[in-house]
């Protein structure tokens, strides 16, 4: 049996046999997944904004004739941003607190404004500072997007209700003011009528256009007020804890840090029982002995990132939803999950050397790991120099390598540059390793 | 006398310290040397560089036959068991049948061969384990480091029976002490100081 696999057997031993260690190794990265995840799905939870009204807007308004229900609107709202009724001093100060992320105030004489339609009314909208500012502010405007929405539905009823009159006659009233319309349809039978004189006719020609071209008038109202309309069928699909990137970073993270802080602590731990020199006797290279420790970082993230990778194919298949191939790309992802383990197996083995004790090389690694994840996290449009230091390191390139073999339909192209990157990063690190190993030596 | 292990100019610096001075020794076959010096002397330096499991910032060592090394601190895998430690390095050094070398070593040095990790053995049982793991693959040449310290006066004379077989067979033994009682069983000894050889006695070095 090759020296590598011995090592490799007896610190697998040695893992087994130390139970709590195991435990923390296996439960943290996932407990900073699920963390990651929080903060991943903070993007759509609903901020607590705070809702003024010096109004006292009903339930119902009349608007132009029709009936305009403001609870049901707030009611949809809610569905992202979850509106507080209070006072405009209460408001003020929660503001300041930080207690909710903006106010919308309705100012008085709103109703009034809206039912006449005399002028645009307003609606008043105060952020605070934080982070969380231009978020609100898109969900405002999709409030207020919503309203207009509303509010052109009830507009085009009742100009719906005018056009009515004026093809068929009947009684209605504008600014409260009565009035009685003859219509097209009578106009045109009191000329049926009368003599046929060529002017009747030129107007009977009239009225039949007419009424033919205010038909339409519905659907040409509509198609104006709503050129491009958005229509959002409900589909089965997967939900943020399940997409792609979720999987993705949350694999990659547990295998990150479990290869790293492992092949870190196994490495150090050579110095620490004394057994590195009687292993360097002629008995394993250096070079075997990061071997050694990128094998142990490979079959125990393999491990690990696999029984994730199936618990999320599990949990995909159990609740039906669509989607990605969870486990025809299985092979695929056990293979980049084995790789991407090595290669951060090589930096731990690094780590490992350079730290010469089992306890500093551990925080050492968990000091390390923090960064380099959240290096991998920043997109490229935010933070452009971060985006190009996480390239020269292993997480970002796991993260595509697992997306691509989870769901792309054509992974291959990905796959192969992610592999070359990966192979590249873990060449060096091994290699920086087989020279740090000399120190641990020493 | 065939020169088994052979030490040129052999020197070992730590940045700025020089834990070993250039030196030069040689271990014959049929002999036992004694390192004789006070702590910090270069002792334990100098049998790690004769054993291989130190590399010298200068000079050479050569040796023409298998070595054992028992260096100070016990060096095993405390997770494993005695057996599984000496199948482990058994397995290393390349003997062929692993499992009843392991075994053989046991029973010589008493050694439990129950489920206990070694991590939790006594201090005499491992220093114990720690002389049997330098045994595996029949080495000719042996070098303890402070080997006796912490075993009962049995024990130890089975650690000298162990030394004088070694040289009675035509091997060589090179062993660091602080015990002057112990520098009886050495045709020859070397006395350290400060990281050189000296000429001198050990009776003079300790005072």
């Amino acid at each position: 049996m090759s020296a590598v696999f011995l090592l490799l057997r007896k610190d697998l031993t040695v893992l087994r046999r130390s139970p709590l260690l195991l435990g923390a190794l296996l439960a943290y990265p996932i407990v900073i997944a699920l963390l990651v995840g929080l903060v991943a799905g903070y993007a759509s939870s609903k901020p607590r904004v705070a809702y003024v009204d010096e109004d006292d807007v009903p339930a119902v308004v009349q608007v132009a004739g029709q009936s305009f229900h403001v609870q049901s609107i707030i009611d949809e709202v809610s569905q992202n941003v979850t509106l507080v009724p209070m006072s405009r001093d209460e408001a003020k100060r929660e503001l300041a607190s930080g207690k909710v992320v903006a106010t919308i105030t309705v100012p008085p004489g709103f109703v009034g404004a809206l039912e006449t339609t005399a002028e645009s009314p307003s609606l008043v909208l105060q952020t605070g500072s934080g982070a969380v500012a231009p978020r609100v502010t898109q969900q405002v405007q999709a409030l207020v997007y919503r309203l207009n929405r509303q509010l052109q539905g009830v507009f085009i009823k009742a100009n719906l209700v005018f056009v009515r009159l004026i093809l068929h006659g009947g009684s209605g009233s504008f600014l409260g003011q009565p009035f009685t319309v003859l219509g097209l349809d009578r106009t045109g039978k009191l000329l049926a009528a009368m003599p046929q004189s060529k002017r009747v006719k030129t107007i009977r020609h009239f009225i039949s256009t007419a009424r033919a071209g205010l038909a339409r008038t519905g659907t040409a109202l509509q198609a104006t007020a709503h050129p491009i309309e958005l229509r959002q069928p409900k589909a089965k699909g997967r939900s943020w804890l399940l997409s792609a990137q979720v999987q993705s970073y949350g694999i990659a993270l547990t295998v990150t840090f479990l290869a790293l802080l492992l092949a870190a602590g196994a490495a150090a731990a050579e110095r620490d029982e004394g057994t590195i020199g009687r292993l360097r006797r002629g008995l394993v290279s250096l070079g075997q002995l990061v071997w050694s420790k990128v094998a142990l970082a490979a079959v125990v993230g393999l491990a690990l990132g696999g029984a994730i990778a199936i618990m999320f194919g599990v949990v995909a298949e159990v609740g039906g939803v669509t989607g990605g191939e969870p486990w025809s790309r299985l092979p695929l992802l056990l293979v980049g999950i084995a790789l991407a383990a090595a290669v951060v197996g090589a930096a731990g083995a690094l780590l490992g050397a350079l730290a010469r004790e089992a306890r500093t090389a551990s925080l050492l690694a968990v000091l390390v790991v923090l960064p380099v994840v959240f290096l991998g996290l920043v997109p490229r449009e935010a933070v452009s120099f971060a985006w190009w230091v996480s390239e020269f390191l292993p997480f970002a390139h796991a993260v595509r390598w697992f997306g691509a073999a989870l769901y792309d339909t054509n992974p291959w192209r990905t796959v192969g540059v992610e592999t070359l990157w990966l192979l590249g990063i873990g060449l060096v690190l091994g290699a920086l390793a087989r020279l740090a190993m000399r120190r641990l030596a020493a | 006398m065939t020169v088994l292990v052979q030490a040129r100019a052999v020197a070992r610096r730590y940045g700025e310290v020089e834990a070993l001075a250039p030196t030069d020794v040689e271990l014959s076959a049929g002999e036992t040397v004694a390192l004789v010096g006070p702590n910090g002397a270069g002792k334990s330096t100098l049998l790690a560089l004769l054993a291989g499991a130190l590399e010298p910032s200068d000079g050479a060592v050569e040796s023409s036959v298998r070595v054992g090394w028992v260096p100070q601190r016990p060096a095993h895998y405390a997770r494993l068991t005695a057996r599984e430690n000496l199948e482990l390095f058994a397995r290393l050094e390349g003997v062929s049948d692993a499992r009843a070398t392991a075994q053989e070593l046991l029973t010589r040095f008493s050694l439990p061969t129950d489920a206990r990790a070694s991590g939790e053995l006594s201090v005499g049982n491992r220093q114990r384990l720690n002389v049997a793991l330098a045994l595996l693959g029949e080495p000719r040449v042996l070098l303890l480091d402070e080997p006796t310290a912490a075993l009962d006066p049995g024990q130890r004379r089975r650690v000298w029976e162990v030394v004088d077989a070694l040289r009675g067979d035509g091997g060589a033994v090179c062993f660091a002490t602080q015990n002057l009682e112990e520098v009886e069983h050495a045709d020859r000894v070397l006395v350290l100081l400060d990281g050189r050889v000296v000429p001198t006695t050990p009776e003079e070095v300790f005072g």
